[in-house]
């Protein structure tokens, strides 16, 4: 054997132990049965999922989700003296952010010229001049994006998902994916909640009757006002039974002690509040209307079964927030009338537990609401002086909701709302099936393929076979080894590999063929066979080579996993149809005289 | 085994034709696409939602079904969005135009209504009557169509730079056109089958880029190496002889591809069937097109410019 064969001969080696040693956790991980990954301590499961090749959402199922931030709401919240010019100015800015593609403080920015508003007049706290302004705000803007991510981490942690990937996107945007997950809902619903939890004091009836006394003063005379205009229209008024024209009282009910609205109502009730001057009642007597969580089941006047939620009449400042939470825990509750019922024990730290005390002890005998995310959970009446800084919330509906609504408040609440912009759930057994699928029909693909080339080149043809085997294990190694996600689009990539390297193959034998043909030895046949045949494949592959880069720059998601694939794939199918073949060839020919090839 | 070996076939007698077929079939997939491309959720924003149920339904039931959808604080009437099966005639795609003041999880809600109001026919598991579940916010539509869109030009301008510096550039030019024509006909085609453009369709279409731009580079390679040789005078000869001689390796390696695919085609399933039938179409096109929109162009070029 000549130096140039062994050192070939150890590159290869060399290449296909590497390519071995990086498929080796997956093919083991993924031949152990449900029971042997069970028995793995934690630390050899973190080895084998992170070593072996892994699979995208669309093939294993999960959830994928794009969490905006929600930058409006972000402005409203530090804004300071808003008034009519304010609130019209954020509302253009919510419809005018979400049409165009610019960056949202230039729209901000833009928007606030236009309407020549007087920022500093806002946001003095932020600075006196609009670019001192805009500058802070996007500060603060980053910092929450920061603290939206750490707690969405520190909540995806504790719910406790395999290999969540979370990373940020963009300015405001957060990309969650958790692969495996079954209950989406339940997963959206964990990362979405801003959990802000306020404990509020619930005012008495006298100042909520007489609220509701003033709000209905309003809207009567508004609906008064409306049927003069509309004269001719004044029959349709009185037959249709729009609630919203009857007062804001018609709307409610009485269900022991409390009011309650129906489920229908809801919406009237939302545009009632919405109106300018009941928001000017509500902010000049520190008061804010909110629902319960769960609704009840009653039955209505015409016999039909409705929900109702109760309605609550709370002091607008909370008493105290999420904040000074510590600790939070779901626990079955052991007496009273909840006995059995999941409820979140909740203990807060020193200062929360001072000022709890000083609460209680100046509200005994009121009621005090427990509100998660402007939602009111509970609003238990305050018998005694509360010490130690414990409180429980009751009325959730099951025990997986009393876990995520503990989890979220140990997290810590989210600083501002967040939306989905995008997300992409696949159920387990659509990817189960996408994948089983996809594994036969490439088994069967590569089986035809390699019986093809067999038939075509015969003993070339085995070799031309092992080659495009060699080329999908040394491409799959490279990325496991590369920690890449196998999707979809990924496999089509993994197809497109396989055509690009039996066609390596192909134009060389034809070239050899043809030198043959010519009338040349075996000898001289594969060497200018290769020689002209690499400069084709070289050409060839790498103007693929440099559109899957361009893609790979400049593509999102599913069309970045096909670029990594191909490009990869190019570099391998060229290592194993240049490199690798042509050794194999070179070894066979000058081992003995060939005097006839079998291709 | 010969095959295809020392043939002699005049392609470039059949230029005209090819150009002519070439044409008519570019037309009419441009205006299948003026009249309409069934884009997904993915470029237009939107939701789409794939159920499972434990029996076969017509999509009539599910259309009543979808007909008051209370969310929220109001009732949608969602009957007339796009319903159809999805492999079998127990899973149900549902598409629904992307709505202003969407709600919160509309998607989920949509859900729940189909599980609580079909209750005769839906597992017992909720998590197994869902397959999927997609939404995308129009803005983030818009964002990554422009995305798709400018990754696929600048891919173009990148080749025909580097066709032009490693040949030159009336093969970049004839390189260049035909992946434009196989990118158009494989969609006109596409449109016409009523499958939906998602980000994963958009891979298949660059794979098509890929394989046929091999494919054409593989006979141009040819082409050059030729002219070396006999230079440009009887222009059209060299590139008969040069498609002559590497039609056994076109033939083959379409052929070898054509059989993944149709595999693929057959058991690969419903979520990549638009995927494989994309590029069933993708490479017929492109295999013919190195033939004869790249040398034949090439071939008119020279002769024009001499």
């Amino acid at each position: 054997m000549n130096s140039s064969i062994r050192n070939r001969l150890l590159t290869i080696l060399f290449v296909f132990g590497l390519g071995i040693y990086a498929l080796l956790p997956s093919i083991r991980y993924a031949m152990m049965d449900d029971e042997s990954i069970s028995n793995l301590s934690s630390e050899q499961k973190d080895y084998f999922e992170s070593r072996s090749l892994k699979q995208g959402l669309d093939l294993k199922g999960g959830i994928y989700i794009v969490l905006e931030v929600d930058l409006p709401q972000l402005i409203d919240n530090l804004a300071k003296n808003k008034d009519n010019n304010f609130d019209d100015f954020l509302d253009e800015l919510k419809i005018e952010y979400n049409n165009s593609s610019s960056d949202f403080f230039t729209v901000f920015e833009n928007i606030a010229d236009d309407k020549n508003l007087k920022l500093p007049r806002y946001f003095i706290n932020y600075g006196k001049t609009k670019d001192q302004i805009i500058t802070q705000l996007s500060l603060q803007s980053e910092d929450s994006i920061k603290r939206v991510i750490e707690i969405i981490q520190n909540r995806v942690d504790q719910f406790g998902v395999a290999e969540p990937t979370i990373q940020k996107q963009g300015n405001n945007r957060v990309i969650v994916e958790l692969a495996g997950i079954e209950d989406s809902e339940r997963a959206r619903d964990l990362l979405q909640s801003t959990a802000l939890l306020e404990l509020m004091i619930v005012k008495d009836v006298e100042s909520t009757n007489a609220m509701i006394r003033q709000i209905d003063s309003i809207t009567a005379s508004s609906t008064s006002k409306n049927s003069i205009d509309e004269d001719s229209e004044i029959n349709e008024l009185f037959d249709s039974n729009t609630s919203s024209n009857l007062g804001f009282s018609s709307l409610l009910i009485s269900v022991g002690g409390n009011l309650a609205i129906s489920s229908e109502n809801l919406g009237s009730m939302k545009e009632i509040l919405a109106q300018d001057n009941v928001k000017q009642i509500l902010e000049a007597t520190n008061s804010t209307i909110l629902t319960s969580d769960s609704s009840i089941k009653l039955i209505n006047e015409i016999g039909e079964e409705e929900e109702f939620y109760t309605l609550y009449h709370l002091f607008n400042n909370a008493e105290l927030t999420g904040g000074v939470i510590e600790d939070a825990q779901m626990r079955l509750s052991q007496a009273g009338v909840t006995a059995g019922q999941a409820v979140v024990e909740v203990e807060m730290n020193s200062e929360g537990s001072r000022e709890w005390a000083r609460i209680t002890g100046a509200n005994i005998n009121n009621r005090i609401a427990i509100v998660l995310d402007r939602k009111v959970h509970m609003a238990p009446v305050i018998r005694g002086q509360i010490f130690g800084g414990g409180t429980v919330i009751e009325g959730l509906d099951s025990i997986e909701e009393a876990e995520d609504i503990a989890i979220v408040l140990r997290a810590g609440a989210l600083p501002v709302p967040v939306t989905i912009a995008e997300e992409r759930t696949v159920g387990a057994s659509l990817g189960a099936d996408s994948i089983s699928k996809g594994t036969l029909s490439m088994a069967i693909g590569l089986l035809l393929v390699v019986l093809f080339i067999v038939l075509f080149y015969k003993l070339s043809g085995l070799i031309a076979s092992f080659s495009v085997l060699w080329t999908l294990i040394l491409l799959l190694g490279v990325l496991a080894l590369l920690e890449a996600t196998l999707t979809l689009p990924g496999i089509a990539g993994l197809i497109l590999t396989v055509g690009m390297s039996v066609d390596a193959n192909v134009i060389i034998f034809e070239r050899i063929k043809e030198e043959l043909r010519n009338g040349k030895s075996v000898r001289s046949a594969i060497d200018s066979g290769y020689e002209r045949a690499i400069r084709t494949i070289v050409d060839a592959n790498l103007t693929t080579g440099i559109a899957a880069a361009v893609l790979y720059q400049y593509g999102s998601g599913p069309i970045k996993g096909f670029a990594t694939v191909l490009f990869w794939g190019i570099i391998v199918s060229m290592f194993t149809a240049i490199i690798v073949t042509r050794f194999v060839f070179d070894f066979i020919t000058t081992r003995k005289n060939v005097e006839k090839l079998s291709i | 085994m010969k095959f295809m070996e020392n043939t002699k076939i005049n392609f470039m007698k059949f230029k005209s034709f090819g150009f002519g077929l070439s044409s008519v079939l570019a037309f009419g997939s441009i205006i299948m696409l003026l009249m309409g491309v069934n884009l997904g959720i993915d470029f237009k924003g939107g939701t789409a939602i794939g159920v499972n149920f434990s029996e076969d339904v017509s999509i009539q039931e599910i259309r009543s079904a979808l007909k008051s959808v209370s969310v929220n604080e109001s009732v949608l009437d969602l009957s007339s969005e796009e319903i159809k099966y999805f492999g079998s005639e127990s899973d149900v795609m549902i598409k629904i135009k992307s709505l202003d003041n969407e709600p919160e999880n509309f998607g989920q809600l949509v859900i729940n209504h189909l599980y609580n109001s079909m209750t005769e026919k839906v597992p017992e598991n909720k998590n197994d009557f869902i397959l999927s579940l997609g939404s995308v916010s129009p803005k983030v539509g818009s964002e990554l169509s422009g995305k798709a869109f400018w990754s696929v030009i600048s891919a173009l301008v990148l080749i025909l730079f580097y066709i032009s510096v490693r040949f030159e550039f009336r093969f970049a030019l004839g390189a260049i056109l035909a992946l434009v024509h196989d990118v158009i006909i494989t969609l006109g085609v596409f449109s016409l089958t009523g499958f939906e453009i998602t980000l994963s369709t958009v891979a298949a279409f660059l794979t098509i880029v890929g394989y046929s731009l091999n494919d054409t580079i593989v006979i141009l390679d040819r082409i050059r190496e030729n002219m070396k040789s006999s230079g440009t005078v009887m222009f059209e000869s060299t590139i008969n002889k040069s498609i002559n001689q590497s039609l056994s390796r076109t033939l083959i390696t379409s052929l070898t591809t054509l059989f993944v695919i149709i595999v693929l085609l057959i058991y690969g399933g419903e979520v990549i069937r638009p995927f494989s039938f994309t590029m069933l179409i993708g490479v017929i096109v492109g295999t013919y097109s190195s033939i004869y929109i790249a040398s034949a162009l090439l071939a008119t070029i020279y002769q024009s410019s001499k």
